[in-house]
């Protein structure tokens, strides 16, 4: 475990979450790092909802993204990134707002992760594109199917094994539904 | 012909409530519905005129942005970045190569001319954005005209980009380093007309606008959200601040010199379309003010760093210099390594917060650029945003809400 100290103004505040995610998640912490833009925590899927309590105790109440990446060929290939803001919604202006990144990494066979529909609405279309682009599945999403693809499309795009082009969907003629039913004059 | 609603029959979502006895019927709105502002389709459960609940289908204009990117050199993957949100081009560019320069460690040794230009173009997209967005609302309530007095608007500054970039919509003019190309010879005559002629048009287009009696019964009231909802349904942009959240990456993490500017954050307390619609109106008044800045600062001196590793040398150069020629060689066959590394870097797009989080392995291409559309999470509030109000209040709602589909499907 690697721990920088906390350099920035805006990770002042944030000194008890990095002891209370080490306290919550245990072994289900890879690492923690104070990045050049935020701090992040390498965690594992298991201590996802864990990890979401501390950070929500510790004000981070906007989920700003949910965005995946393909480390192919390295193991654990899947990160699942997750990040937050905390900001002041009472209307004051918002200076430097703390965020911080949860980089989750699931099983390379079986990509698992816990959903976050439960906790912001604002999680549903993401894992969905996710899930969509990658292949990984959110367990407890109320409705995990593709986005941005075509509901019969096979295989996961944004896969570093999947091909830029030439892949092997034909064309069907009339769409996906089949073909065209000849027009019948009486 | 018979079509298959078993699949919104069985989605959990669109099951009315259990005892109610009215029928209510699914109405499919789009992907060819001119005032979806796109390509979207909303499956609409209606009672009489009523919405019950709304289902929005997107990814019709899914062009794989992200896997392109990560197929080109780093320099040249900012072609792609520019068509993701086509109306704001020069907004994604400049998340883009704000992240990529972070990554390299030369965020520190960009000119001032060209933050100074950077803030400027990016101000001006804005203003572009706005009016597209303020002619199409108000073409979609009704208003015809406002239409032909918004584009009109956009046309002098889209004569500007071309002037100054060449290209009317998908400049790419923001490189890793800088910018492309210095601004021509008489391109601060042009930009001194348009900060000398916008002031007057805007208020005009304001007066006829803001009090009117059927933009405001069309829009106060209607689409309301509360802020703690927007903060949960993750809004952003002119969005976030008329539910009263004054949240700006501009003013909250400033980047480029936004600090250095004087302008104001622009809230509203409304939360409804008429709050989004004044939000944006204000906000071409601030970005203007941004723009007249620029303008009085103006520094000289280069617009792309001195670091013939990362930037190609001048042509001139190329023509007598045996180095140059083999950078100019080296940077158009195989590009530039970027350190290994990744990073998460924001912009204030017109639509909210842009941001992209993109990680480098070491390589000459990126190996993952991921974006964070705001239009992507502004339109997922839809769901909450419509039922309860009319199929005609829903027009209103998507034109409030600003999505641009290049975006939102990548």
């Amino acid at each position: 475990m690697s721990e920088t100290l906390h350099a920035h103004p805006e990770r002042a505040a944030l000194t008890g979450v990095l002891e209370n995610l080490r306290d919550g998640l245990g072994d289900n912490l890879l690492e923690a790092v104070s990045a050049d833009d935020m701090d992040e925590a390498a965690i594992l899927p298991a201590g996802l909802h864990v990890a979401v309590n501390v950070l929500l105790a510790a004000g981070f109440n906007m989920l700003a993204d949910i965005g995946a990446t393909d480390h192919h060929p390295l193991s654990p290939r899947f990160e699942v990134s997750y990040h937050f803001i905390a900001i002041d919604g009472t209307g004051k202006l918002v200076i430097n707002p703390a965020r911080y990144r949860l980089r989750v990494f699931p099983d390379d066979g079986d990509p698992v992760v816990p959903t976050l529909c439960g906790v912001w609405r604002a999680a549903n279309w993401p894992e969905r594109e996710v899930f969509d682009l990658f292949g990984i599945r959110f367990e407890g999403h109320p409705d995990l199917k593709r986005i941005l693809m075509p509901d019969d499309w096979r295989g996961f795009p944004l896969r570093k094994d999947y091909p830029l082009r030439g892949t092997d969907r034909g064309f069907v003629a009339g769409g996906r539904l089949g073909p065209v039913p000849p027009v019948v004059t009486s | 012909m018979s079509i298959d609603l078993t699949r919104f029959e069985n989605n959990p979502d669109l099951i009315v409530s259990q005892g109610d006895e009215r029928d209510t019927l699914v109405i499919s709105m789009g992907p060819q519905h001119p005032s979806t502002h796109g390509v979207l389709r909303v499956m609409l459960r209606l009672d009489g005129e009523t919405v019950v609940t709304s289902e929005s289908e997107i990814g019709f204009l899914h062009t794989g942005i992200e896997k392109q990117a990560e197929n080109l050199f780093w320099q040249q993957a900012i072609t792609v970045v520019d068509r993701a949100d086509y109306l704001a081009p020069l907004s994604n560019s400049l998340c883009y190569v704000l992240a990529v320069e972070q990554l390299l460690g030369i965020e520190e040794q960009i000119p001032e001319r060209a933050k100074v230009l950077r803030v400027i173009f990016a101000e001006l997209t804005r203003i572009a954005s706005n009016l597209v967005q303020l002619g199409t609302h108000a073409m979609d309530l009704g208003a015809q005209s406002i239409f032909m007095y918004a584009f009109e608007m956009r046309e002098q500054i889209l004569r500007i980009m071309e002037f100054v970039t060449g290209a009317r919509m998908h400049q790419s003019w923001f490189r890793i380093g800088g910018l492309a190309l210095d601004v021509p010879v008489g391109f601060l005559d042009v930009l001194d007309e348009f900060i000398t002629s916008f002031p007057e048009r805007l208020t005009d287009m304001r007066a006829i606008l803001e009090k009117n009696v059927i933009i405001m019964d069309r829009l106060v009231g209607v689409g309301r959200i509360s802020a703690a909802d927007a903060i949960a349904w993750g809004l952003t942009g002119p969005n976030l601040r008329a539910s009263g959240v004054a949240y700006d990456v501009r003013k909250a993490r400033p980047y480029s010199g936004y600090e250095t500017y004087d302008f104001d954050i622009c809230v509203h307390d409304g939360g409804d379309c008429y709050g989004r619609f004044v939000v944006r109106l204000d906000e071409m008044q601030q970005a203007w003010r941004i723009i007249k800045q620029g303008r009085e600062k103006f520094p000289g001196g280069p617009v792309v760093i001195d670091d013939p590793k990362i930037v190609p040398p001048p042509k001139t150069e190329i023509q007598h210099s045996m180095e140059a020629l083999i950078h100019h060689f080296k940077l158009v066959s195989s590009g530039f390594n970027v350190p290994e590394g990744h990073i998460y870097q924001a912009v204030e797009s017109p639509r909210g917060e842009l941001g992209m989080y993109v990680t480098s392995a070491g390589g000459n291409k990126p190996w993952r650029v991921r974006w964070r559309p705001p239009s992507f999470y502004n339109l997922q509030a839809l769901k909450a945003l419509a039922p309860g109000n009319l199929i005609a209040d829903v027009v209103a709602i998507i034109g409030s809400l600003d999505p641009v589909f290049g975006e939102v499907d990548r």
